[in-house]
């Protein structure tokens, strides 16, 4: 019984891990929640949830060094990755980071986006590489790069693509903090993404999963205790 | 035991661990291009070390087959809960390609940590290093993969799955709980 009870309890550590931070247990290769857009299109208006913002203060550490670290937002479509160093020290000892979902921004001209726009602010600026992370949603045309344009205004110019992303993730490294948002040029297209199903189809799932388990594995579990 | 042989089954245990880590990194790295292939092939690298184990030891029996399968819905029921109560996700792998990708990864995973590396753990340093071991290395392969607020959810399905394989001494459910979460996700 102490042992069923420690599974039990692993499990509530589990889905306590899984409600705070979603998608919760996810390796698959889609995305797992629907994408939050600031502008849903408008076939995905009706459920859109808004995208969510994301806060860093960071320390200067004890050799004087910005310390490392990642500021994403909450729901984890776009994070910013640094190393130690990455920031000038600033004059009050700790970086601000601010990573923003946004929707006015510098037009783009040459790409199509795939996602929101995303402001990437700090109180100091980046001496070393950083890498930005975008996640972008499931049925429609896959970014090919990432692009960036500065918060004082002017042209968007490409990342590239480091290419060291998750499925559905793109990520690249940047040399300043500005805009961001990923994107395929607007001249060619790249063919459509994969796409899942959706709906309500994974609570009816669980919910028959779980009437399985009650009908089935408790009479399997009785008679095994009989034997 | 000699101080010989503690050296080999500790060498033994972080060898594995840095195979499927390797292993894991690398596919997390060129599966964005290829992610299907890459799933499969890297599925099946991660099975290597479970081959260096007796069934019994990787928790492989049909002893209470029955039970272990629904043990193993259980399982999916309970990583699945979480993203069915908020509403969200995406439902089942979109093709046969994406389906056999999800199960080579899952079954492969499942071998690598709460198998081969569970058991090595183990043998060299006792259970709570084995569960908490296994959860560590699991959390750690997706450090590539996935936004650092996602790693939380997926060390505590680490802790959970290794919890199961100790508490059943069975690798049957977690294989079948994992495959089910991954072909619904």
């Amino acid at each position: 019984m102490k042992r069923v009870a420690l599974v039990t309890a692993a499990a509530c550590l589990y889905f306590g891990a899984a409600w705070v931070a979603a998608p919760g247990f996810f390796d698959g290769i889609a995305p797992p929640e629907p994408y939050r857009w600031v502008s849903p299109p408008p076939e995905l208006r009706s459920g859109n949830q808004p995208p969510l913002s994301g806060h860093l203060d960071v320390r200067v550490g004890a050799n004087g060094q910005v310390d490392p670290g990642a500021a994403y937002t909450g729901d984890g479509q776009a994070q910013l990755a640094f190393v130690p160093g990455a920031f000038a020290p600033p004059s009050g000892g700790t970086v601000s980071i601010d990573v923003t979902p946004v929707s006015t921004y510098p037009p783009p001209s040459e790409f199509a986006l795939s996602t929101n726009v995303y402001l990437i602010t700090a109180n100091s600026n980046l001496q070393q590489e950083a890498l930005v992370q975008l996640r972008y949603p499931d049925g429609r045309p896959a970014p090919a790069n990432l692009y960036t344009a500065p918060q004082s205004g002017g042209a968007w110019h490409s990342l590239a693509s480091t290419g060291n992303s998750a499925p559905f993730v793109i990520s690249a490294r940047t040399k300043s903090l500005g805009y961001f948002a990923a994107g395929y040029s607007s001249a060619k297209p790249p063919a459509n993404a994969p796409k899942v199903g959706g709906g309500q189809t994974l609570p009816i799932i669980v919910a028959v999963a779980i009437v399985f388990v009650l009908l089935a594995g408790i009479p399997l579990a009785v008679l095994r205790r009989r034997d | 035991m000699s101080v010989s042989e503690r050296v080999a089954l500790d060498a033994r245990a972080l060898g594995i661990a840095a195979f499927v880590l390797a292993v894991e990194w690398a596919r997390a790295l060129a599966e964005r291009n290829q992610p299907v292939p890459v799933l499969i092939v890297g599925g099946m690298a991660l099975c290597l070390p479970a081959l260096g184990f007796r069934a019994e030891q990787l928790g492989l029996s049909g002893q209470a087959l029955l039970l272990r399968l629904v043990g193993g819905v259980a399982i999916a029921a309970v990583l699945l809960l979480p993203t069915a109560l908020r509403g969200g996700g995406g439902v089942a792998a979109s093709t046969g390609f994406a389906a056999a990708a999800a199960i080579a990864v899952s079954v492969g995973e499942e071998l690598a940590f709460r198998g081969a590396l569970y058991a090595a753990l183990d043998t060299a340093w006792g259970p709570a290093a084995a569960v908490f071991g296994s959860a560590a290395a699991f959390t750690a392969a997706h450090a590539v993969s996935h936004p650092l607020p996602e790693l939380l959810p997926l060390a505590a399905a680490g802790i959970l799955l290794g919890a199961w394989r100790w508490a059943f001494n069975d690798l049957v459910a977690p294989i079948l709980g994992h495959v089910l979460t991954d072909l619904a996700l």
